[in-house]
């Protein structure tokens, strides 16, 4: 017995409290997060030269994963995380993760300038991205086929539109998918047929469809304004996720994005700030 | 005339430029239409291949080998922490798991196969076909060998669980933890108000995974839980009533019951058993607690009872034994009321290490107690055996996760035993004392 403690005791000594160094924090996650994370993380270590943050992308899920493997402090999402998720946290590290809303964002629908339509319902966006509607003159544009453009599966942007926007039906074959918000924005810039959507902070090159709840109201554009108000359907939060309370350089940082200062640059960045 | 010459040479120079120039913005011009035609084919390629990738990505294989060094306090003990040690031997290496699993999973409908590769040989542990609803999509169909659904401990998997092992009570009446059947299972989605709610029930063979069926009747196993999440406090309480409602059926003459009151064995040969069916029938309740504490972290405390009617041998209560029992010449039935209970705190400390503190107790035959066991047997009645003794165990452990991918374990198992009757004839003298049976177990786990 006395043997099997010590040996307990000593394996825990050699191996335990190996920890990284307090000041270095890793942000991994959601693309339509990363240029707002980088921003955050560039300014902040410009104040805090004693602190280094590491951003990158690769998808909400990824960053999820990376939260449940250890491998990330904190997590960029873009959808809440979901029951599955929290259950291999809970598995893992016994917690439920810390969730802190840290700006809002219009989902915002793209077509090319060019396009003549200006405004989709809700349904007739579900409609076109489940397959049903294939041809614009059907939601009052010219007789052409439509083109979509959306995001892989491990993006929290697919996760959120396909709960959302297609109430958890599946996405039509058709659908090209695309590495990120920018290349979705790209391929519809350069498609005077196609159709994306994202974040409302990549608007370049093309402009939204004003999105209407239904047919009897009118259609909004993510602008703060109507994000803010409501008005505009297809509004979210976005996250961060860590798995305990932040503490330390950590909570600093938190805190930080949460301050005026942190919304400041979610409203620079082209979202909305939560406060 | 120099001025000429100059203006000359000038216009010259400006002219080669020019040409350099105009030559330049065509191989540009050029070299981009090259790019550009490259970038569609590759497109063109991509767009080939994302069909294929993404039938790829439905296919997951997953899988895990436990890796154990192991010291018995005796030579030859019995012991559940891995199976008993060999006659003479008293430390050992295992290869505990060498799992593999293929699952593909087509958003509704999952197909999954899972074996499990040991120097003991192959086995195959799950394998089975689920589908879901399109619509609600909250009710989902499983048939194939797979998981029963009672408890919270048989569905955790040995690569996510902090002991090495099960507990006593779930060794003895689920060993293998699968059996052959099909189950329902109504599960809201997370949009639901109902989402906390979940029920997984169905009807089984009661055999294990690989046994033949060889009886009309299917037991039923089924779980009915809830999970409550309080985000802001960092707290969540997950549990559940589990009901297993099934039958036995002995072709022999031969049955024991246990009579309470004389604390033995009543013995009935009617030829009227053969072919008769026996209860086997449980009842369990799990509750799950999460919270975090400041400072240290996650922790967790799970507990988990059950109580039923057990068929067994004379020798022990394991499930195991149900083959015999319908063979002429087999073993015959002794039933038992039984009880078991588990208790289980595991604390993470930071990122990497995990304290464990586990306390198991299986009570085979709930209408006896120690000093019973070994005492004289009233006339006509048959004596207990060592299959009605209690165990429990107290298991302390570390779990420290290298990587994502790689964690070691130490732990301990403090068994004990309970004590026969001081008179207890020759066979039971082994259990005048407490068993020397502690286990020692070092592993480390690879999962990918």
């Amino acid at each position: 017995m006395k043997t099997a403690i010590t040996i307990i005791l000593a394996a825990s000594m050699f191996l335990g409290f190996v920890t990284l160094p307090a000041d270095v924090i890793t942000m991994k996650g959601s693309d339509t997060m990363v240029i707002l994370a980088q921003r955050w993380a560039e300014i902040y270590m410009a104040k805090h030269p004693g602190v280094t943050i590491q951003v990158t992308g690769g998808g909400s899920g990824v960053g999820i994963s990376a939260l449940i493997n250890g491998t990330t402090d904190i997590c960029n999402a873009s959808r809440p995380m979901k029951k599955s998720e929290v259950d291999k946290l809970k598995a893992r590290f016994n917690v439920l993760g810390v969730e802190i809303k840290a700006a809002r964002d219009g989902l915002a629908i793209y077509v090319n300038e060019a396009n003549p339509v200006k405004e989709l319902t809700l349904d007739q966006v579900r409609r076109i991205y489940t397959g049903a509607i294939t041809n614009w003159k059907d939601v009052g544009g010219p007789d052409a086929k439509i083109l979509i453009y959306g995001r892989e599966n491990s993006s929290g942007t697919y996760v959120y539109f396909k709960d959302n926007v297609l109430m958890g039906d599946d996405f039509s074959p058709m659908t090209q998918t695309m590495p990120g918000t920018a290349a979705v924005v790209n391929a519809v810039s350069k498609d005077k047929l196609g159709i994306g959507y994202g974040g409302a902070a990549y608007a370049k090159g093309i402009k939204y469809a004003k999105v209407k709840a239904d047919s009897d109201t009118p259609g909004y554009e993510p602008t703060e304004e109507n994000v803010k108000s409501g008005k505009y359907p297809i509004a979210r939060y976005l996250y961060l996720y860590t798995r305990n309370r932040p503490t330390g350089a950590m909570k600093e940082f938190v805190d930080w994005i949460l301050s005026q200062e942190g919304q400041q640059i979610v409203t620079k960045v082209g979202y909305f700030p939560v406060k | 005339m120099k001025s000429l010459i100059s203006a000359v040479l000038v216009c010259f120079g400006l002219t080669a430029f020019a040409q350099e120039k105009d030559s330049t913005l065509e191989n540009l011009q050029h070299r981009v239409t090259e790019l550009k035609e490259q970038t569609d084919g590759l497109s063109e390629q991509l767009l080939a291949l994302t069909p294929v990738v993404d039938a790829l990505k439905k296919i997951k294989i997953s899988g895990y080998i436990q890796s154990q060094y192991q010291v018995g306090e005796g030579d030859g003990i019995g012991s559940l922490a891995g199976g008993n040690f060999a006659a003479g031997v008293h430390s050992r290496y295992q290869v505990r798991r060498g799992r593999v699993k293929v699952n593909y999973d087509n958003d509704l409908t999952q197909y999954v196969l899972q074996i499990d590769v040991t120097p003991g040989g192959v086995a195959i542990k799950d394998a089975y076909a689920s589908l879901k609803e399109p619509w609600l999509r909250t009710f989902g169909l499983t048939a194939g060998v797979f998981d029963r659904p009672f408890g919270f401990e048989i569905s955790y998997s040995s690569s996510n669980r902090e002991s090495p092992e099960r507990s006593r009570v779930f060794q003895t009446l689920f060993p293998g933890e699968r059996d052959m059947g099909a189950k329902l299972e109504i599960a809201p989605p997370e949009t639901s108000p109902l989402s906390w709610f979940s029920f997984k029930g169905g009807f089984f063979t009661g055999m294990g995974p690989t046994a033949q069926e060889n009886d009309n009747n299917k037991d039923f196993i089924g779980r009915a839980g809830f999970a409550l999440q309080m985000q802001d406090a960092g707290l969540a309480i997950d549990g559940g009533v589990s009901m297993y409602l099934g039958k036995v059926r002995s072709n022999q003459r031969a049955i024991y019951r246990m009579d309470g009151s004389s604390k033995a064995f009543s013995f009935d040969s009617s030829a009227s058993n053969i072919g008769s069916y026996f209860d086997r029938n449980y009842i369990g309740a799990d509750v799950q607690v999460y919270y975090e504490l400041p400072v240290l972290g996650g922790m967790t405390l799970r507990g988990e009872y059950i109580s039923g009617k057990q068929p067994g041998t004379g020798g022990n209560s394991t499930t195991t034994n149900y083959s015999s029992f319908y063979n002429a010449a087999g073993t015959p039935l002794y039933q038992r009321d039984f009880s078991g209970f588990y208790v289980n705190y595991v604390q993470n400390v930071g990122l990497s290490d995990q304290f464990v503190l586990k306390y198991d107790v299986f009570t085979p035959n709930t209408e006896v107690s120690s000093g019973d066991i070994g005492a004289a047997t009233p006339s006509g009645r048959i004596a207990l055996t060592a299959g009605d003794l209690a165990f429990a165990t107290l298991g302390i452990g570390w779990v420290h996760h290298w990587d994502s991918n790689v964690k070691f374990t130490f732990y301990y198992d403090m068994v004990t035993n309970e004590k026969v009757n001081a008179n207890a004839p020759a066979a039971l003298n082994a259990f005048k004392e407490d068993i020397k049976d502690n286990v020692l177990t070092v592993r480390v786990q690879y999962k990918f």
